[in-house]
Formats: C-alpha cells, structure tokens, sequence
C-alpha cells in the first residue's frame, strides 16, 4: 500500500517533477505504457513508440525492396540508374524501369497497401485473425462478377475494375445481412462469409467453364491475382481512390480503439459501436474491392499483413500504418520473385503470396484461441 | 468536467419511469418507476434473475426499454447523444472484455474516451483523472502489465480504474464485488462510498448505483436501498427501513434475524433456521471438526434463486 512507491513502477524516474505543488494541479504523470504524447498547440496525439519504430524499419525495407524490384529482372540495372529514373532525370534505362517496372511496381504497392488496410479492419471487426476480405467472400464476390461480366463479352479494362468493387460490396452486404441478429455477432459473421466464399467460387466456375476458352483462360489469371501487364492505367484510378478514402483511414486508426471493445464498455463510454463498426467494414471492404478490381484477389495478403504487423508492434489493436506497409512489402516482395523464380516464365504474385500465406493460415487455426473465443463483436 | 453540478437536495438526475424492458419475448422488468437520489449510495438487492442487473444497464442505456423511458435531467436518454451521456453517466458491465494484449495502463486511459477527440488524445485532464483513478484503486503498480495476465481480483480493479477515469457525475456498477475475496470487496465497497462523500469544499459526492448480491453489504454501504423481486420494486428506503425479517422473508424466502451490525449498526441479517441434516433418520448432531464449515448451507436452502440469470 505505499502509493508513493507504486509510481515509481510507471517508469518515471520518481523525482522533482513527480511532485509538483498542490497549487499547479495533481502530480500528473500516468500515460499509457509504451505511448508518447505529440503536442501541437491544443492538438495532442498519443504515439506508441515501438509502433513508430516498426513503422519506421518497414518504410526502410520497403524502399530497399521497391528499389530491388526495380534493378532486378530480365535484365540488371544498376540502383542509381534505377534511381535516376524515378526522380525523373534522363537515363538509358527509362524504358526498362521507367515504362515496364515502375507503373507496376506502383500498382502492386497500393494494391498491397490497400489489402493490408482491408484485412486489418475487418479482422478488428470480426475480433478474428481468419476474417480477411478473401476468406469471408469479398474477394470472391469481386471475382464472381468481373468473370461473369468477362464471359458474357465485357473486355474493358477501365470498366471490369468498378464491376469488381460492385461485386465485392455487394457480396459484403449480403453477408452483412445474414450475419446481423440484433447485433453483428463476430463468429457468424466469419461463418456466414466463409459460406458465401464457397458458394461465390462455384458462381465463378460456372461462368469460366459456360465461357470460352480463352475468356476462361484469361479470368483465370485475374482470379490468381497478377500484376502482369498492371501499369499507369491501373495505378492513377487506385492512387485517387486511396488518396479520397485516406480521411477515412485516419478516423478508422482511432476508431480500431474502441471496436476491440465488448458492446457494453463500449457503449458506456459514449461509442455507437454499430455505426463505427459498420463505417471500419465498408471501409475495408471499398480498398480490398478496390484493389481486387486492380490486381485480382492476391490471396492471404489481407490476411497475412495484418496479423504480422500487430506481432511486431504488440499494439491492443491492429496497426494500420504497419498492416499497410507490410501488405505492400509482401506484394512487391512476391512479384519480385514471380517474375524471377522460373524466369523467362512468369507467375502470377497470387500464387507466390498463397503459398507463403496457407501454411500461416493452417498455422493460425491450430494456434488460436481466439478462433473459440470468437464472442459477440 | 470533472465537478459534478450543484443539484438541490433530494435531487435525482437519473429516473426511470414505466420502464418496461424485455429480452425478446420474455419481459423481464414490469412498468418500474426509479428515482436515484444525487450524492448519494443506491443499492439494488433481490434474488437471481430478479431484473436488478437488466434495469442497471437500462440505466445506462445498454438496454432499449420496451416502454417507459430513463430520464437523465428530464431527457429521455434515447434523445440524448450517447457521447453526452457518457460523460455524465459511467457504467462497469459484469463481464467486461478487453481486447487482447492490452496493458492496464492502456485500458484505464481508454476510460477517457467520452473527453477525447481525435486531435485531443492525451490531456492534462486526462492525465490527471487516471493517474486519480490507477491510485484510488491500488493498480498503479500494474501499469505496464497485460490485462490478461492479472489475476481476478487485480482484474476488476482496473476495470473499476477506468470507470473512475471517465470522471461521470453518476457511476453505475454492475456487482463490482463478484471476482474478489472479502478484503477485495470492503476495499471496493469503502471506495463507492468514498466516491459519494461530499468533498471537502462541501460539495456534493458522486452518484453510485450499485448491483450487489449480498444483503449485507448492500445495508451496511446504502443509502439507499431498492429491493427487486420478479421484476418490479418491492421495496426502496433506508437500509433500516427496508431490511426487515417480513421483507427478507418476503423477497428472499429466507426465514431470518435482522440484528444491528455489531460494528455500524446497520441491518444485519442472519439466516434464521439452523441447518438440518437432510435425513430425519440421524437424531446425531453433526461431527465436531465439520461443525464451522456447516454455517453456509442455510444460503442453500433456495434452490430456485441458485440458477445464475443468462442476462
């Protein structure tokens, strides 16, 4: 019971600024552990260290991996030049880097990005690691109807991507609905969605194996997710559309804090937790559409980053920032090596990213508790 | 923000009128009339299932009532913003859950929430009021540690610690005692009522609602008492008033004696019937070294109030 003594265990060193005079207000000095306090005139923030750090280290890695992607290939170029063209300045590479690699390299950064971000928000949601957009149906519902859309004769590039961000909201909604009871609970909300995945991949067959064959073929690319012949075209509708939804990502990053709660705490600190759970999954399920329509559903993406990004940081809640940089660094980690694995052949990076992310899949099942203590959410 | 409002004597911001409330199709609470006085200790008692913990998170607009309304200054609390409320009215469900991984220093600040926008994360205010609420409850020392790795009793502590850190005029408290041993709960108990206790500058203390179990807590802690039974107010008073044998007898089914506390002279109920041996044939008198373990059974004698309500 010797309070005095407790404080010191807050990791403040006990000292003059413990103790400040009764006049100049309570000896204020609790934080939460691990945060620091950004000041800005009135504004203050809460910044939780080791966070900023991962965030820092994965941006690096990041760069690096951009920059390797960019060198490496059928032909080798050397980082500066790579570099040069980037920035812009003449180069005898800017074929190369300039016109084939950098609009798809920049197309597999959003598109990771934005599965990154999509999984970390359902999975806060959801209160599960499984649920990620390809597992509870989005990515499916996406795929259902751009292959349907493809085999009844719509071949624009420019149209299929909304067809695709319709079919995975669209799919969202409905799973929405059958899951809610008064109440989104969280295990039939993973459930039903699982349900739905299965039954949107047979939609999906019957419309490759009622269409031609080569139309066949080629929905079958898009399915495995490919950045294959992905460049400007594809990137600049992506990068507007993150650049629109990024308000709305910053209100989720504060959000997440009281979504992890049960309803009741929630509600009694003055949170509409239906509302704000209802606004963290159509955001999710908009940027994981968004970057189906771009790239195809890159499987385990949305689910892998997430869940690494939170090991790393030991924050209460998912990180976005991390999950964000990390689903970027996947992708373009893995495009990398499906373009040099069996090279001149390409794969396509959905492939590479599966068989990374169903091992962790099956890994997680066997090791989670919380798959059991799914609870209401 | 943190100083309750200065509210006339025998004031009540918190009411309930006609309050109905149900959980799909079985009604559980019938057309109840409430008035929490201000500044002070409200106990509500009665047996299991008797709609004491629903007509709680009525009060604090976890439940929707079916009819009837909870006024908070006059205004329903379905007109008003929950964020309003939640500055005004805190509440410590019975099983809280915190997400995963989360430090106790991390949840109780997160009590702070109802204060915060999100370009005011951290103030001075919010500092102030957990490092208050961490002392108040003893878990300073627990700040760095992982919610999920404490025990029960340090648990509801913190859980307690950022009800506090919300700083609301009106704290309701769903059975705070129901994880911790005997010290644990007088801790917790002299904690509510020093929260009601005028302050020193002769305002007027916090308003608590409490759910509580045992009788005898609930008399000794109360300044005001509601008893429940089936769903409606049986009886509401001073603990002397409504702490009798008939209304123990009534409420409970349990034969008692009411005597004074022998340490504040409140209501004190003892069981009234000495435990039997089941079996008429044994005339013998219960085995010496089991004698002191033999007290408890009278508690046993209601079977129907020992099925927890699902609610």
């Amino acid at each position: 019971m010797t309070k005095t003594d407790d404080r010191s265990a807050f990791g403040h060193p006990a000292g003059a600024s413990e103790r400040r005079a009764p006049g100049a207000g309570q000896p204020s000095r609790v934080r939460p552990p691990g945060y620091a306090v950004l000041r800005f005139r009135k504004a203050t923030f809460l910044l939780h260290r080791r966070s900023a750090a991962v965030t820092a280290a994965l941006a690096l890695t990041l760069a690096a991996a951009s920059l390797a992607y960019l060198c490496v290939g059928e032909t080798f170029v050397h980082p500066l030049e790579a570099l040069k063209v980037v920035l812009g300045h003449p180069s005898p590479d800017e074929l190369v880097v300039g016109t084939l690699r950098e609009p798809r390299m920049t197309v597999g950064l959003l598109v990771g990005a934005a599965f990154g971000v999509a999984g970390a928000l359902i999975q806060t949601v959801a209160r599960n690691p499984l649920a990620s957009p390809d597992i509870i149906g989005i990515s499916q519902g996406a795929s259902a109807v751009t292959v349907g859309a493809m085999t009844f004769g719509v071949t624009s590039y420019t149209l299929l991507p909304y067809l695709s961000v319709a079919g995975g909201i669209l799919a969202a909604l409905l799973v929405y609905v059958f899951a809610w009871r008064g109440g989104l609970h969280a295990t039939r909300f993973v459930l039903i969605g699982i349900g739905f995945a299965i039954a949107l991949r047979s939609v999906t067959t019957l419309f490759m194996t009622k269409g031609d064959y080569l139309v066949a073929q080629q929905a079958q690319i898009w399915m495995t997710g490919s950045l294959n012949g992905r460049g400007w075209p594809e990137a600049d509708p992506l990068a507007l559309t993150l650049l629109v939804l990024l308000p709305f990502v910053a209100w989720a990053a504060r959000a997440q804090r009281t979504a992890a709660m049960d309803d009741d705490t929630a509600t009694a600190l003055g949170v509409r937790l239906g509302r704000v759970r209802f606004g963290l999954v159509l955001l999710g399920v908009v940027l994981a559409s968004v970057a189906t329509g771009a790239a195809g559903p890159v499987d385990f993406v949305a689910l892998l980053a997430p869940q690494i990004a939170r090991r790393l940081t030991r924050t209460a809640q998912i990180p976005l920032l991390s999950s964000a940089l990390l689903g970027a660094l996947i992708v373009v980690l893995a495009d990398l090596l499906a373009r040099k694995l069996f090279a001149p052949t390409e794969l396509p990076v959905g492939v590479l990213t599966a068989a990374v992310g169903a091992p962790y899949l099956i890994w997680l099942i066997i090791r989670s508790r919380s798959v059991r203590n799914g609870g209401t959410a | 923000m943190t100083a309750p409002a200065p509210a006339p004597a025998a004031a009540a911001r918190l009411t309930a009128r006609e309050l109905t409330l149900a959980y799909e199709d079985r009604t559980v609470v019938h057309d109840l009339d409430l008035a929490i006085p201000d500044g002070k200790v409200t106990v509500i008692v009665g047996p299991n299932a008797c709609g004491k913990s629903t007509t709680l998170r009525a009060l604090g607009r976890l439940l929707k009532p079916r009819g009837g309304s909870v006024l908070l200054d006059g205004e329903a609390l379905a007109k008003l913003p929950t964020r309003h409320i939640a500055q005004q009215v805190g509440l410590l469900p019975q099983t809280p859950v915190a997400p995963e991984a989360i430090t106790v220093g991390d949840l109780v600040a997160r009590g702070r929430q109802p204060h915060q926008r999100w370009w005011q994360q951290w103030s001075d205010a919010d500092e102030t009021a957990v490092t208050e609420a961490m002392e108040r409850t003893d878990v300073a020392a627990l700040a760095e540690r992982s919610v999920d790795e404490l025990s029960g009793g340090q648990r509801q502590r913190v859980w307690i610690a950022m009800a506090l850190a919300q700083q609301t005029d009106i704290l309701l408290l769903d059975e705070p005692t129901t994880y911790l041993d005997i010290s644990h709960q007088v801790e917790v108990l002299d904690l509510v009522r020093q929260l009601a206790a005028p302050t020193p500058a002769g305002e007027r203390g916090r308003t608590v609602v409490v759910v509580l179990h045992d009788l005898n807590q609930a008399a000794r802690y109360a300044d005001h008492l509601v008893a429940m039974k089936e769903g409606r107010v049986v009886a509401r008073g001073t603990p002397a008033e409504v702490v009798t044998e008939d209304l123990v007898g009534e409420v409970f089914g349990l034969d008692c004696v009411v005597v004074p506390d022998p340490v504040t002279g409140s209501p004190l109920v003892v069981p009234g019937a000495p435990w039997q041996p089941q079996d008429p044939g044994t005339s013998a008198a219960p085995a010496g070294p089991s004698a002191p373990l033999d007290k408890k059974p009278p508690l046993d004698k209601k079977p129907p109030l020992d099925e927890r309500p699902t609610s």
